[in-house]
């Protein structure tokens, strides 16, 4: 028989039913889900689905922030050899028309009115969506008419029906399960086109599984049930998966959901993780609370802060030079500091416990990384993506690289492409292809079974991996220089009051950027220099932002070549976001985008020169 | 099947993080946080070792301090928690002492009634309870007055009072004579006269200390538990807490009733230490320190009540043992060249620290120990 994640839920019901499989916060208590209670609305959430009709192959989308709800569909849907779509909770209706048609789903689960509106704005498009089940109820139920909607609690009422008159019918299924099943498309972001569903096989999810779970490929030792996780990053991304719900079903990882994203400090100081993943944005997030509140401590404090970062630096440095490896020195400084500073300052971030933290998704300052490594949290990159099961490359406890994304799993096969320098992988975690879209996946996986990762990197001693950037974002000025934007970019971002620069200057004679502050920490510093501001454009634009902006372009300038000089900028005048179709739904940059809606200011950049 | 598994392992409970509450049990325990337990637990064990720390005159004085805390707890129930003015707090006080002293006196003592019941267990629930029914009788006042009226009446109350104790011979022995207080007996165990161990003002204190953690524990419970979030609403606008169902009537008689059961037998436990009740102590005065002890404690919080109760207490030591030698104007009994009294710079000193802390700092002795836990507990951050 197969295994899927649905049998490890079910053979951990069965060795371990009352050990806690996850936590969510209701109403102020974090209430807890057994390995039992688990399994048990698994198997409800698989017969009703096979009560409504869904067979093998057929899709069931998920429409939801991450709850309990979520790994009970997942997990409920591979049960049934179906294939679980995750859509984001941010994606705006034209992204839900094409994500919901592009997979054809029968079956969509959508959080509250929100999202059921999502769909029902565009259902008529969608003659396959024949269930749309709400879990909130408020402002659905009793005024809603659609036929097609069903409340969570009636679906499982007619999963357990359908059990009750057809027991074993989901084991059944299950046994059925082959390695080539297609257990999920997880659509990519989509930076440049429409997002595209990558199959992942259930072969393929094993693979991710024995190597980053069980092989111990992110965490030395291993995960075991007594590690603790807080999910809070989209589910529907390749990495918050592995991180909730492949480390859960593999080996017992204890998940804790937040409530929202912006309740995250104040999960993670309840739940103090033991492993915790993060995308960038997050950690540079954390690195800038921690600025702010420390502008506003007293003296003392603030004077004890200098102190001990200024030693947490020195730390960072060496732990950098050592690969993560304590020397006597540092092992001392760390004891003395946790006293007076790095203990209760990871305890109020949340970080007390953790023993392994990763960065991945996109590329990150070495700067923040090093502050983590400083006030003692163990940080590691990592790499990998959608199209290879998240495994490639990540820095191992012990052997870290700062600025570079690890060394290659064991059983990983990575090259690096001579002519383009394109980073090239090859395993059995390598995705089945791209839904309908046989033209994308030829250009994506040669004929060797080589994946083309679209990243371009270099090796570094000949073990580590580092990432140059995206290779269609690499700019060519006009002088024929390649410069990889997403370092420069990346340096900009690591000073807490700047939160996007995005580098222009393909084929043009220098480099510019527009960049977008930071609203808290832009916002405080103005407050505690009394710069009265109205909205975030006004702020952007008064003239000492614009000064303080500018020094902070000059510190990354000194750090980088001339010809990588940032020589002019605009303020952006808007927040970013991805309804606007600024960002993807992970909150990456569309540079494309960008460059044409601001076109004005990046013409304005360059005929100032001219 | 469990070998197969990778990573199993015994169960453990999530430790290391007071935050994670998994249920309402957990959240609203009495003492939810590790930090809690352990500093209540290092608190109970200190006092405690006063007593072997302390020389016997000191202990003295903390006694009276443990007995004054339970009435200030008393008060600050109905005052602090509740929100209802009373300034008859010494009126309850003083049935509690009586009542103490009635039961346990000696019946073959023809001026004075006594009925022989001398063990503690008896008479001090019984001072509590008759207190109590006082307080339930004078309650259905409060319900129908608030603010400044309900303080005028229970001003009416400590003269009325007053007035019966100095008259009542036979119960109280009269002014300028008084009685015994109540026999220091605890199930056939006379603490007050020591032990080839402990002198007797070490056992005394004891008892009184651990009678205070009890009576503490009890009104902590009370503050945290329904009850006491009614008296919340009902002290922040009782039209409001009305409104939302909580019934005014009962919750005003409930804090009234408890808080002159603690008024009772903190009367009763004070003549265990001071053997010697004077039906003159029950005065406005008396009434006034508790709200003094209330105020400088710290408003609505139990262990504020203790801190307020214990400064006054010793306050006064402080200004009979000291002042007057570095003030030699200030003299402990009053002689020609005195300007001053103690008890006369006592009285002052009073009205001084209520209004010093009404203005710098109106939570109380407690605000300021929240402060400086605050400091420390949002370190190495402000907030």
């Amino acid at each position: 028989m197969t295994t899927t994640i649905a049998t490890r839920v079910r053979d951990r019901a069965a060795a371990l039913p009352d050990r806690v499989a996850m936590r969510e916060k209701d109403l102020g208590i974090w209430q807890e889900v057994t390995w039992a209670d688990y399994w048990d609305r698994v198997l409800d959430v698989g017969h009703a689905l096979l009560s409504l009709g869904v067979e093998a192959g057929d899709r069931v989308a998920i429409h939801s922030e991450n709850r309990r709800e979520w790994l009970f569909t997942d997990v409920g849907t591979v049960a049934v050899r179906a294939v679980t779509v995750g859509l984001y909770p941010t994606n705006p209706v034209p992204e839900v028309r094409h994500l919901l048609a592009d997979s054809g789903a029968r079956v969509l689960i959508a959080e509250d009115q929100e999202q059921v509106d999502k769909a029902l704005a565009v259902a008529a498009e969608l003659p396959e969506l024949t269930t749309i089940v709400y879990l909130e109820p408020r402002g659905i139920a009793r005024r809603y008419t659609d036929p097609r909607l069903l409340s969570w609690p009636a679906f499982l009422e007619r999963g357990r029906a359908h059990r009750r008159a057809h027991p074993g019918a989901v084991e059944a299924r299950m046994a059925a399960a082959r390695p080539d099943d297609v257990a999920t498309l997880v659509y990519t972001s989509g930076t440049t086109g429409p997002p595209k569903g990558a199959m992942l096989t259930v072969a393929n999810v094993e693979f991710a599984i024995s190597v980053l779970v069980e092989g111990g490929g992110f965490t030395d030792p291993p995960p075991t049930d007594r590690d603790v996780t807080l999910s809070y990053l989209p589910l529907c991304h390749v990495a918050e998966r592995v991180f909730t719900v492949w480390f859960n079903a593999a080996v017992g990882v204890q998940v804790n959901f937040a409530e929202s994203i912006d309740t995250v400090q104040q999960n993670l100081r309840e739940v103090q993780p033991t492993i915790l993943f993060g995308v960038p944005r997050i950690w540079e997030k954390v690195l800038a609370g921690v600025t702010i509140r420390m502008a506003n401590a007293t003296p003392l404090k603030r004077a004890n802060h200098r102190l001990w970062m200024a030693v947490a630096g020195r730390i960072g440095r060496t732990l950098v030079r050592t690969g993560g490896v304590h020397t006597p020195a540092t092992r001392a400084l760390s004891a003395v500091g946790s006293v007076f500073m790095y203990r209760a300052l990871r305890d109020r971030l949340g970080l007390r416990l953790v023993r392994y933290a990763a960065s991945g998704a996109a590329p990150i300052a070495p700067d923040v990384l090093e502050f983590f490594m400083g006030i003692g949290v163990p940080m590691h990159e990592v790499y990998g993506m959608t199209e290879n099961s998240a495994v490639a490359t990540a820095n191992r406890p012990g052997r870290i690289r700062l600025g570079t994304v690890g060394e290659p799993h064991p059983g990983v096969e990575l090259r690096i492409d001579d002519a383009t320098g394109e980073i090239l992988t090859r395993h059995p975690g390598t995705f089945a292809g791209y839904w309908n879209n046989p033209a994308a996946t030829a250009r994506t996986v040669d004929a060797d079974g080589w994946l083309h990762t679209g990243d371009v990197g270099e090796w570094v001693d000949g073990t580590h991996v580092r990432i140059t950037d995206r290779l269609k974002d690499i700019i060519i000025t006009s002088g024929g220089k390649n410069i990889a934007p997403s370092e420069i970019e990346n340096a900009l971002k690591a000073s807490p009051y700047i939160k996007e620069a995005v580098v222009v200057g393909d084929r043009r004679n220098y480099l510019t950027a527009l960049i977008g502050i930071e609203l808290d920490t832009v916002g405080d510093w103005a407050q505690r220099r009394r710069i009265a501001y109205t909205t975030y454009r006004d702020l952007s634009e008064r003239p000492e932002v614009v000064a303080l902006v500018q020094a902070e372009v000059d510190r990354v300038n000194e750090r980088f070549a001339k010809v990588e000089a940032i020589r002019r900028f605009r303020m952006l005048p808007k927040e970013l976001d991805h309804e606007d179709g600024e960002l993807t739904a992970t909150q990456k940059v569309k540079r494309a985008a960008i460059q044409d809606m601001f076109a004005d200011l990046v013409d304005d950049m360059y005929a100032r020169a001219a | 099947m469990t070998a197969l598994l990778p990573g199993s392992s015994r169960p453990r409970p999530l430790r290391g993080r007071p935050d994670l509450h998994t249920s309402y049990a957990a959240e609203m325990a009495l003492l939810n946080t590790p930090g809690k337990r352990r500093g209540v637990a290092a608190l109970a064990v200190a006092g405690a070792l006063l007593a072997l720390a302390l020389t016997d005159d000191w202990l003295v004085i903390l006694a009276r301090g443990c007995a004054l805390a339970i009435g200030a707890i008393g008060l600050n129930l109905v005052t602090g928690y509740a929100g209802q003015v009373s300034l008859g707090h010494a009126f309850f006080v003083g049935v509690g002492a009586y009542t103490a002293s009635a039961l346990s006196g000696d019946p073959a003592d023809g001026a004075l009634i006594g009925l022989g019941v001398r063990d503690m267990a008896l008479w001090l629930p019984a001072a509590g309870a008759v207190a109590g029914l006082a307080g339930l009788l004078v309650a259905p006042i409060a319900t129908r007055l608030r603010g400044l009226y309900l303080a005028i009446v229970t001003l009416g109350l400590v003269f009325l009072g007053e007035h019966v104790f100095r008259e009542w011979t036979a119960l109280t022995g009269g002014v300028g004579v008084g009685r015994p207080g109540p026999a220091p007996q605890l199930l056939g165990w006379r603490f007050a006269e020591g032990s080839a161990l402990l002198t007797g003002a070490q056992q005394t204190y004891l008892v009184l200390f651990a009678l205070l953690c009890l009576f503490a524990l009890g009104g902590r419970n009370l503050a945290r538990s329904d009850v006491g979030r009614a008296f919340a609403a009902v002290r922040d606008r009782d039209i409001a807490a009305s409104i939302i169902g909580v019934d005014l009537r009962r919750t005003k008689l409930a804090a009234f009733t408890v808080s002159s059961f603690y008024a009772g037998v903190c009367g009763a436990l004070l003549y265990v230490v001071t053997p010697y009740v004077e039906p003159g102590s029950f005065n406005l005065n008396l009434s006034v320190q508790f709200i003094a002890m209330v105020l400088i404690g710290g408003v609505a919080t139990i262990s504020g009540s203790i801190m307020g109760a214990l400064f006054l207490a010793t306050l006064l030591r402080v200004t009979q043992e000291i002042i007057p030698r570095l003030l030699p104007f200030i003299d402990t009994a009053p002689r020609r060249d005195t300007l001053l009294t103690t008890t006369q710079l006592e009285t002052i000193l009073y009205g001084l620290l209520i209004v010093v802390f009404l203005i710098a700092e109106p939570r109380g002795l407690y605000g300021i120990w929240v402060r400086i836990r605050n400091y420390w507990k949002g370190w190495p951050f402000s907030y």
